[in-house]
């Protein structure tokens, strides 16, 4: 353990960030560097539970005191090791996770959780610095080649560990450049592209090969993949947005959230000239309350929009948690992202009815009412309360209401089963179709991208064992780094 | 005996955690750690454990005496034995149980289920016909309802529950209630984390409340109306088949743990008899009768009272009454001073209260002045004894064992394993066995004579007064050997004079005769923790002053 009385002395503390003014006018990463005695007091709050629930909060099973201890210890190495034992990109994690391990670190019971995320990331940042993150090409190879299709965080994992099981793995992307989600949805001042690019290049040091501006079924053929690999993992995600069936919906300026932040990516890194969506001077409205909503705030406020207002159906959540959500649950509060400290008008309870144009086709306003939640026959039901309808000034409109599933496409083209929800059926990460296996968020449904890892790193397995017999990959339960071998 | 989640292992409570309270509760000195080890110094054989148990009852003849065993292959021999030594409980401790304070190596890997213990000890005192004596309580994670019911079925009238209850308060299994720093403030003495405690007595209570309602659940549908009707009926349990996913499954035969022995009705299987300790007679009635005037007023009595070796624990009775009226304060220094005539039983001298003085003129056998709690004790030989006092051993083995106060002087030599466990009381002794002082936590040992070897072995605390020759004796562990400086020579002449004052020691008088070359034959023991505790508080002692 760290420093058995660390959590009495030391309180959490993140790194700051540059001002909201300052960094509004760029896409640059928002935090300030930390000073490392601050990093080592905030791996010495880690208690080292006997119980250790930041273990099951944790997708990938990080096993996080270890770490905690080796970083307060200054063992970069041993702390980027275990780490790396559960989890393929600690770099993309610990900037961009909400963090599960912290809402479940047994001294959020009553203190401010232990800084994990942080943590993470420093670790991550530190192996490259001292040049521990070293291409690991595997000894022997097996004579087996896999696909991946989708280079997003599950696709990535499942790669990264299949490669490093001696399999040949080929990744197929449509886009121009690897990442998915990664590179064209997250905006850069949460995630710089520098980042995936230094991991892609490690895996393609280690022999996966990355095949770009690929798309199955239309500059290649399922039949040609499933001829020319032994096994497929598909990992494209759940693109297909959640849409809002109101009136006015077709009117111009009103837009999937992805459309709008994807391209910015795109004009960041020169891939696009401008981008067709722009917020500049406009009255701009999101729709939905989560963190893609929160991405769109951020870069409307980047490009200067005349106000902001983000809506949201469900009530405004708690500060704190209450007796029905204790921990170590998932915390229902309220939060508040950098991109609402840039600037944005919150509105909870609300409901969206129609949208009005001009005579261009162009949307002017968006009509809203306030709702009140009441329980009924058992369930939580919403009311519309009279004379509270108004209409809000709106030039551009994003809609940022979650994703349905897969896009249609990919999954037909190799003929895999569906079930009724729209998600493929699966077993043990296989689709009904022989060698044909599935991950991530195209599997499970959206969710984060830890749990994206976490998938392409259980799928590995299933597809290790599928070719070999077995499989020496980690699982989550059976990690490289259990108890017994560290605490002996 | 021992604990089923840790079985052969003692328990140590660090220094840094015993603080003022927990020093005042422990009779230790705060700051110091204090090791509990895994034996038991005064109990080798079961006949130790029945002059424990008596003297328990004697001490207090409204308790039940409850020995914890641990679940073994052959507990059912101890238990037997346990029953005959007059047990009014015998607790069968399981492995699984063990809350944060036992080491981990230990929870994982040691000890047995208590399903195996409880099974053989419930059907060896059956056909010993001796389970109708003793209750039978069982513990070792038990937390449900489903857990008390096999419990019950399987011999256990009674059952322990700490994980459970103490999850209900709040614990975590932080598994840190060695380290004080219980984050939710159950096991820590530091009150800034004691104020994070959010148990509710209510949750304590709702859980037994639904533990006992999910037994009687169980019990309807096996048709039993009260746990005495169910227990031992081991024969209803079945093995469930087909349902465990494990290797080992198809090598197990349950049904020695099942098997029902078959008895004939006068032979009960659950707890019905009282235990007879047979105390209507012993000698504390004769004088408990004659201290009433103290008792009743706190006036002075004195007697003389003959004695012989079957006199067994004797005052424990009295100072309970004593306790009784008066409480821990006890009363005045002698107020109750009775004399002996004879050669006194085991355990003269038991639990002692504060305000007794025993003078012993004779012998004395084993655990003279146990558990001392204030009282005092003053033994010299037969006026016509012909013997050297200090070159014979006067008092038996193991005396002061787990004394916390009070004062003895004895004119002769005492057995192995002198104020074993000591943690307070005055002693000047002539001579002394193997083992002496040791895992002494408090208190003052003057030795004039010889001591037996592995002296002062896992002594914490408190300080011994022995002579130079004795030097190679002493196990340096945990202690010191320091000079003497005029502090040292006063307390050691005070008790001296007092020790031939009331003895009339001859090895006493000769040092006192002498005092400047007999003091120089003195070495100091102390051990050093104690002694930098000692030292620290001198320095903020000197600090307020200024």
């Amino acid at each position: 353990m760290a420093d058995k009385e660390g959590f009495l002395k030391y309180k959490r503390q993140l790194p700051g960030s540059r001002s909201p003014e300052e960094r509004k006018k760029d896409y640059q990463e928002i935090y300030k560097p930390l000073d490392p005695k601050v990093l080592n007091h905030q791996a010495a709050r880690c208690m080292d539970c006997g119980v250790p629930f930041c273990h099951n909060g944790c997708p990938l099973g990080n096993v996080i005191p270890d770490f905690n201890d080796a970083v307060y210890q200054n063992e970069w190495e041993r702390a980027y090791q275990i780490l790396r034992g559960t989890n393929n990109f600690p770099e993309f994690t610990g900037r961009i996770c909400p963090a599960p391990c912290e809402a479940s670190c047994v001294l959020g019971i009553n203190k401010d959780p232990v800084a994990i995320e942080l943590i993470e990331k420093s670790i991550a940042e530190k192996a490259y610095e001292l040049n521990l993150v070293k291409p690991n090409i595997p000894t022997e190879r097996t004579g087996k080649k896999v696909a991946v299709i989708g280079s997003g965080p599950s696709g990535l994992a499942a790669a990264d560990q299949i490669n490093q099981a001696g399999h040949e793995v080929t990744v197929f992307e449509k886009d121009k450049e690897v990442g998915g989600l990664l590179r064209y949805g997250i905006p850069d001042f949460k995630l710089e592209k520098w980042v995936i690019d230094r991991r892609v290049d490690v895996m393609n040091a280690e022999g996966v090969i990355f095949s770009k501006d690929t798309e199955v079924g239309f500059n290649i053929k399922a039949e040609n993949i499933l001829h020319n690999f032994d096994a497929v993992v598909l990992t494209t995600g759940a693109q297909h947005p959640r849409d809002l069936k109101i009136n006015n919906r077709d009117a111009k300026g009103v837009h999937f959230a992805m459309e709008f932040l994807g391209r910015q990516n795109q004009v960041n890194s020169g891939e696009l000239e401008s981008n067709p969506i722009h917020a500049k001077g406009k009255h701009v409205i999101v729709i939905g309350g989560g963190d893609t909503g929160s991405d769109c705030i951020g870069t409307s406020n980047r490009h200067g929009a005349a106000s902001i207002t983000q809506l949201e159906l469900l009530p405004k959540p708690p500060q704190a948690r209450n007796t029905l959500n204790p921990w170590p649950e998932w915390p229902m509060t309220l939060r508040t992202s950098s991109s609402h400290d840039e600037g944005a008008d919150r509105v909870w309870s609300v409901l969206t009815k129609e949208f009005t144009k001009d005579e261009n086709g162009t949307v002017t306003g968006l009509t809203v009412v306030d709702i009140e939640w009441k329980e009924e026959n058992g369930r939580m039901q919403f009311f519309e309360i009279e004379g509270t309808e108004r209409t809000l000034p709106c030039d551009l409109a994003f809609l940022a209401i979650g994703y349905l599933g897969p896009k249609s496409g990919l999954l037909e083209a190799f003929d895999v089963e569906l079930l009724e929800n729209g998600l493929p059926k699966s077993k043990n990460y296989h689709s009904s179709v022989p060698k044909v296996f599935l991950a991530g968020d195209m599997r499970r449904g959206q969710s984060l991208v830890v749990w994206a890892i976490a998938e392409g790193r259980e799928c590995a397995v299933e597809v290790d064992k599928f070719l070999q017999g077995e499989s020496s990959l980690a699982r989550r339960d059976q990690s490289f780094y259990s108890y017994e071998e560290t605490h002996d | 005996m021992a604990q089923g989640a840790k079985p052969g292992e003692g328990g140590q409570l660090p220094g840094h955690k015993v603080d003022d309270w927990i020093g005042k509760v422990r009779h230790s000195t705060p700051g110091v750690g204090l090791i509990s080890p895994p034996p038991h110094h005064d109990i080798y054989s079961i006949e130790d454990l029945a002059q424990l148990i008596y003297d328990l009852k004697n001490a207090n003849r409204k308790a039940r005496i409850n020995v914890k065993l641990v679940s073994q292959a052959g507990v059912g021999t101890v238990a037997a034995g346990v029953a005959k030594a007059q047990s009014d409980v015998i607790l069968i401790s399981g492995a699984d149980g063990g809350t944060g304070a036992s080491p981990l190596s230990s929870i994982r890997h040691a000890g047995l289920p208590w399903e195996l213990g409880l099974s053989e000890a419930h059907q060896t005192l059956v056909i010993n016909n001796l389970r109708s004596r003793v209750t039978l309580q069982t513990d070792g994670q038990l937390r449900t309802g489903r857990d008390l019911a096999i419990a019950v079925l399987l011999g256990a009238e009674e059952w322990g529950i700490s994980t459970g209850a103490l999850v209900v308060e709040g614990c975590i299994m932080m598994r840190k209630c060695h380290l004080n720093t219980c984050p939710v403030g159950i096991a820590t003495q530091n009150p800034e984390l004691r104020k994070l405690f959010t148990g509710n007595p209510d949750h304590v209570v709702n859980f037994f409340t639904f533990l006992a309602q999910d037994l009687r659940e169980i019990m309807a549908s096996l048709g039993f109306r009260t746990v005495n009707e169910m227990v031992g009926q081991s024969n209803i349990l079945k093995e469930a088949n087909g349902q465990m996913n494990h290797w080992k499954w198809d090598k197990l035969d349950l049904s020695p743990i099942f098997h029902k022995v078959e008895v004939p009705d006068h032979v009960g299987i659950h707890k019905q008899i009282d235990q007879d300790f047979r105390l209507k007679k012993v000698l504390d009635r004769k004088l408990i009768e004659a201290a009433t005037p103290a008792l009743e007023q706190a006036n002075k009595v004195t007697g003389t009272f003959d004695i012989i070796n079957v006199d067994r624990s004797v005052g424990a009775m009295l100072s309970n009454e004593v306790s009784k009226f008066f409480g821990s304060p006890g009363l005045p220094d002698n107020t109750i001073h009775f004399k002996f005539q004879g050669s006194a039983g085991q355990t003269f001298g038991g639990f002692l209260a504060k305000g007794i003085t025993f003078e012993l003129e004779g012998e004395a056998n084993d655990y003279f002045g146990k558990g001392l709690s204030g009282g005092k004790l003053i033994v010299y030989p037969n006026r016509n004894a012909n013997f050297v006092a200090e070159d014979n051993i006067i008092i038996g083995n193991v005396a002061f064992y787990g004394a916390t106060s009070g004062q003895s002087y004895i004119k002769g030599k005492a057995g192995e394993r002198f104020c074993v466990r000591n943690s307070g009381v005055e002693a000047v002794v002539e001579g002394i066995g193997d083992h002496g002082c040791e895992y002494m936590t408090g208190g003052l040992v003057i030795i004039l004579g010889e001591i037996g070897r592995n002296f002062a072995a896992g002594m914490s605390g408190g300080i011994a007064y022995i002579f130079k020759e004795n030097l190679g004796n002493i196990n340096k562990e945990m202690v010191d050997i320091d000079p003497l400086n005029e502090d040292d020579y006063a307390t050691i002449k005070t008790s001296l004079l007092k020790h031939v004052d009331l003895t009339s020691s001859n090895t006493g008088t000769r040092l006192l005769e002498d005092w400047e070359a007999g003091k120089e034959r003195f070495i100091k023991v102390i051990p050093k923790d104690y002694k930098e505790v000692l030292r620290k508080r001198a320095l903020e002692n000197s600090k307020t002053l200024v």
